[in-house]
């Protein structure tokens, strides 16, 4: 499919605006990183400071448990990453393909768990993680992040399953393929769309999340990145150097993992596959 | 440093290793842990820290953890885990929180472990005394200061001033004379006096300086103590007024950028751009460090006026210890509270962190007479105000700021400030005093909850037989969905109904531990308060704009994206970046760039608006550069939009670009067959398609944006200009935080999660999201 002139220049026109407009406050960050004075705020317009430094940087790897945070956030991100991508992924499906009882009453209800505003949860929350003596365990945090993340990833999980064909399963089951083997060798494969955005969400979710990490997380050893970065703030004496560089470091896996993660965000439905 | 057990890798044992993953190296450790939560700023932290590890070393059985938590954080930490029947032995910060703390009932008193000879060389302050939660009458030590702080003075360039003033009507000439626009371009390029326009508490050294203070006065009682009869406030007195006067003319002078936040000033300052600003204790020792600028710290002038210095709020710093801590506990933590005040430490104090001691014999120390800095800290304290610690303070901050910040831009007149100030103070002091005794809606209740339950299982009696009957049938089904709605749900539940039985109740400060159910009100009051309306109103306008935009721009670059472009893979990396970097900070960004002067916003807009066209388009959307960006009302929503439009397109963009991954490229082909337009094509094949998968996101993506708080918080901080800025859940948090009410808080999100509801219930029928496209 070729396209033409016009419409390739407007492509890259609408693209690189937008990439300017990303990209700007982005380096405004990398820019307060490198100023030597700890800085937030510059009266010029500058991205590479004239004296620029990185000692920040260097401070963040000698002077703080940088890498533990990291190492952390890791273990709770990526396992909650797998939960959430296997629990979604069931559930979607189940959810896309049958009509059961009960089945819009409890999709609403999914749903509901997102209204209520963070700020009142936060005491109760703190109840139940205290009681179930989840304090500075992993675990408590896993089971919060995916319960908080898995709402969106089963809606959007069935989201996907809609938009395949269920001929294609219907030809699966003729073919002699039992229910299992139809989702598994048919349907999945052509979902990962779908599993790639849900896995990158769930591990946004945790990556970022900061409100119950401050509630579970009490010894500066198990901190999350989240947390570790709010170690470098206070209320009129932040230390902008290094908020700014943890900042930077802390976007990068994400990048990778994003990186990673879009091979997969291409076509499942190739030629030929469905005929209406 | 000690080696860490924690650090110690498990050998071999897979299983073990595991196990501490899940639970979180739960070491056993045989001295006794003592964990203190404390908000000290980088400095102290270290020092605190060095002093743990000499404690540590005398006491090899007793292990100290300090955990750092910014302010707020740690107050709002500490109620919830004190709460609940736990949290730190000790806290550690300025004293401004212990009245909450002691109403609460979270704190408890220190006397039994320090007696009355220990106490005797304190600092008056140092020891704060409060009456008993319980018995008025009795007086319990609930917190023990090893060092004051928090105190403001002048600092100064001596590049630019030779002289530091000392009236204030020195001050404000040279001020005035050192604002200087050099190569005459209309910018400034040197600024007289800078300060934060937007913390009241900058505003107070003027205040007393022209004989004013925040509280009427009460009968004397003990100096570090708090009388039993609640203060009032006096914000309306010809005394307040004239203070604002002088403020207000500062401003006007232009001797500050109109907008000038802490952390500008401290940027101006810092590159040489500013004579004089007006800064904490915190700051100096790094203004004198900086290199380029000659710092000098002075005291505050005397006000020409009166002839009274300008008296400055600092506060005690120290240690107070939980009520749920125990006595064989509380006697090991007692002992650090002790190492800390003792006379090695204290010296300690003044010669590592250049702080003024909680001990009186230690204001001996020659170092007092020997560094300038401390001299004029000593001397500036001894001029100052101990930082009160009633409750009621909260209310007089947050009565204050909207007004303080629009006298500073000269939106109000200094008489006008001072009336609002004063009226706010009483409305929200009655705010947190609020107490209220269960009423005749308390059996309604009861009643009207058991009628909904039985409603409930009526209307779905016949659905268990159904259930029971499709069991068998979609057993897979259930199967499938069943771990998700388990996992879901159990985290949710207990937090679900504790907000409901608190929206019903009267807990507040008076009844943070002994709430009960005292009926309908919190929901009455709610929905009376004549500002909610508009704040709804608001709320809908920035959820409206927030998601087409959102969605609106993701449709559009994924179109974009999906085709053949060259360096694709590059771009969409690219165009993730808002959504990956930390929305806090980025947010924070963004708040710089809608400077007024400085800001990348208004420069490129004026960039713009010398083309006549975008110069017209501007002046139709009332944008002419220069824009108000965050002191104007509108101005400032309108920049909170554009934040959050920002942080949450590459969301839906990634969202939509895996959707049209779904869509079968037969369909394109065959469009084109029937020489159908691209326009035709998105509107016919492309968005239908993408329909199940983008209503999910927007569906949660308005839910989302309905409650989202950072962005409102961080890039207008906290509903400035003036308080204008709020939607419903900004709303909820200032008064759950700043005024502690939480029952009030409760039910305006159950009404908040009503909406939402409602929203939900009608958006996904109307777009019939649950059903399949191709069904």
């Amino acid at each position: 499919m070729r396209e033409s002139r016009f419409i390739t220049a407007l492509r890259h026109a609408v693209l690189l605006l937008f990439v300017a407009i990303s990209l700007y406050p982005a380096l405004n960050v990398l820019s307060i990183s490198l100023r030597p004075d700890n800085n937030l705020r510059s009266t010029d317009l500058a991205i590479i400071p004239n004296n620029w430094t990185l000692e920040s940087y260097k401070q963040l790897f000698t002077g703080q448990p940088f890498l533990r945070w990291t190492a952390n956030s890791l273990i709770v991100a990526l396992a909650v990453t797998a939960t959430g991508v296997t629990l979604a992924a069931i559930g979607g499906y189940g959810f896309s393909r049958f009509r059961f009882v009960g089945r819009n009453g409890t999709m609403l209800a999914i749903l509901t768990t997102q209204m209520f505003p963070a700020t009142m949860l936060l005491l109760p929350l703190y109840i139940v993680i205290a009681k179930l003596q989840l304090i500075n365990t992993y675990l408590g945090l896993m089971v919060f992040y995916t319960s908080t993340a898995l709402p969106f990833c089963v809606w959007q999980m069935k989201g996907f399953y809609d938009t395949i064909p269920v001929s294609l399963e219907e030809a699966a089951r003729i073919d002699g393929c039992s229910r299992g083997t139809a989702f598994w060798r048919v349907i999945l494969p052509l979902a990962v769309p779908g599993l790639v955005i849900t896995a990158l969400f769930s591990f946004m979710a945790s990556w970022s999340e900061y409100i119950v990490a401050a509630q579970v997380m009490q010894d500066e050893d198990m901190f999350t990145l989240p947390l570790g970065l709010k170690n470098f703030q206070a209320s009129l004496s932040t230390q902008w150097g290094l908020y700014a560089a943890a900042s930077i470091l802390v976007s990068l896996p994400v990048v990778v993992v994003f990186l990673v993660l879009s091979k997969y965000l291409v076509s499942g439905l190739t030629l030929g596959s469905v005929k209406e | 440093m000690l080696p860490r057990s924690s650090h110690e890798f498990p050998y071999k044992n897979w299983v073990l290793l595991a196990f501490l993953l899940i639970t979180g190296c739960a070491k056993s450790d045989p001295r006794t842990v003592i964990t203190i939560w404390h908000q000290s700023r980088p400095t102290e932290k270290s020092f605190l820290e060095r002093e743990i590890a000499r404690f540590e070393q005398a006491n090899p059985s007793i292990h100290v953890r300090a955990l750092y938590k910014e302010t707020e954080e740690l107050r709002s930490g500490f109620q919830a885990a004190a709460l609940a029947g736990g949290g730190p032995e000790l806290i550690y910060g300025p004293s401004d929180v212990l009245g909450a703390l002691q109403t609460m009932g979270v704190v408890q008193d220190m006397s039994p472990w320090f007696p009355q000879e220990q106490r005797a060389d304190f600092v008056d302050g140092a020891l704060t005394y409060l009456p008993a939660s319980r018995e008025p009458l009795k007086k319990e030590l609930v917190q023990i200061a090893d060092r004051f702080g928090n105190h403001l003075a002048l600092v100064y360039n001596r590049r630019f001033i030779k002289e530091p003033p000392k009236t204030s009507e020195e001050l404000a000439n040279l001020a005035v004379e050192n604002t200087i626009d050099e190569d005459g371009d209309g910018r400034k390029d040197r600024y007289g006096l800078v300060w934060n326009f937007t913390e009241p508490f900058f505003g107070i050294p003027f205040l007393t300086g022209y004989g004013g203070w925040v509280f009427n006065d009460r009968p004397p009682a003990g100096s570090s103590s708090i009388p039993v009869t609640p203060p009032t406030p006096s914000l309306d007195t010809p005394q307040a007024v004239a203070a604002w006067t002088y403020m207000q003319s500062l401003s006007d002078a232009g001797v500050a950028p109109r907008h000038c936040d802490y952390d500008l000033a401290d940027s101006l300052f810092k590159t040489g751009r500013a004579a004089m600003i007006i800064n904490g204790d915190w700051s100096w020792a790094e203004y004198i460090a900086t290199p380029g600028i000659d710092a000098a710290v002075a005291v505050l002038p005397v006000v020409s006026a009166t002839g009274e210095p300008m008296r400055t709020l600092f506060a005690p710093k120290g240690y107070s210890l939980n009520a749920n801590t125990r006595p064989e506990i509380a006697a090991t933590a007692m002992a650090f509270v002790r190492h800390m005040t003792s006379d090695e430490v204290q010296h300690r104090v003044v010669s590592e962190l250049k702080m003024l001691p909680g001990r009186t014999s230690i204001q001996n120390d020659p170092l007092f007479q020997t560094d300038a800095t401390l001299k004029t800290s000593l001397a500036q304290l001894k001029n100052g105000r101990l930082m009160p610690v009633d409750t009621e303070l909260r209310a007089i901050w947050d009565a204050m700021r909207p007004s303080y910040q629009g006298l500073l831009a000269g939106a109000v007149t200094p008489a006008d400030a001072a009336k609002e100030m004063q009226s706010e103070a009483i409305e929200k002091i009655a705010q947190i005093h609020a107490d209220s005794a269960p009423d005749n809606s308390v059996a309604a209740i009861n009643i009207a909850g058991l009628l909904l339950v039985a409603g409930l299982v009526y209307w779905q009696r016949g659905s268990v037989a159904r259930f029971a009957k499709d069991w068998p049938r979609n057993k897979i089904a259930y199967l499938f969905v069943l771990p998700s709605i388990i996992c879901i749900f159990a985290v949710i539940v207990f937090p679900f109904f504790y907000n409901i039985v608190l929206s019903l109740s009267n807990m507040s400060l008076a009844n943070f531990r002994d709430w009960r159910v005292v009926g309908l009100r919190n929901y009455e009051e709610v929905l009376t308060d004549p500002k909610i309306w508009t704040v709804f109103v608001k709320t809908i306008v920035w959820t409206v704009v927030n998601v087409t935009f959102h969605v609106g721009l993701g449709v559009l670059l994924a179109v974009a994206l999906n085709g053949p472009v060259f360096g694709k893979s590059l771009y969409r990396i690219l165009l993730i970046i808002p959504w990956a970097v930390p929305a806090y900070i980025t947010a924070l960004t963004w708040h710089g760039m809608f400077d007024y002067e400085y800001g990348a916003v208004n420069l490129i807009l004026e960039q713009i608006s010398q083309f006549p066209p975008a110069a017209w388009l501007l002046h139709l959307l009332q944008l002419t550069p220069p824009v108000n960006w965050l002191g104007d009302v509108t101005h400032a929503f309108q920049a909170c939009i554009v934040a959050n439009v920002w942080l949450g397109f590459p969301f839906m963009m990634v969202i939509a670009l895996g959707g049209m991954q779904g869509i079968p490229h037969e369909l394109y082909e065959a469009a084109q067959v029937d020489r159908a337009s691209r326009p035709r094509q998105f509107w016919h094949i492309t968005l239908p398609l993408l329909k199940p998968v983008l209503l999910p996101a927007i569906t949660l993506g308005t839910i989302w944006t309905f409650n989202n708080l950072n962005v409102i918080w961080l890039v207008s901080s906290g509903g400035e200009p003036q308080d204008s800025t709020h939607i419903l859940v900004s709303y909820v948090y200032k008064a759950v935080f700043s005024l502690y009410r939480y029952g009030y808080g409760a039910a305006l999100s159950m009404l908040i999660f009503l909406m939402l509801l409602v929203f939900s219930v009608i958006f996904l029928r109307r777009t019939r999201a649950t059903e399949s496209v191709y069904a």
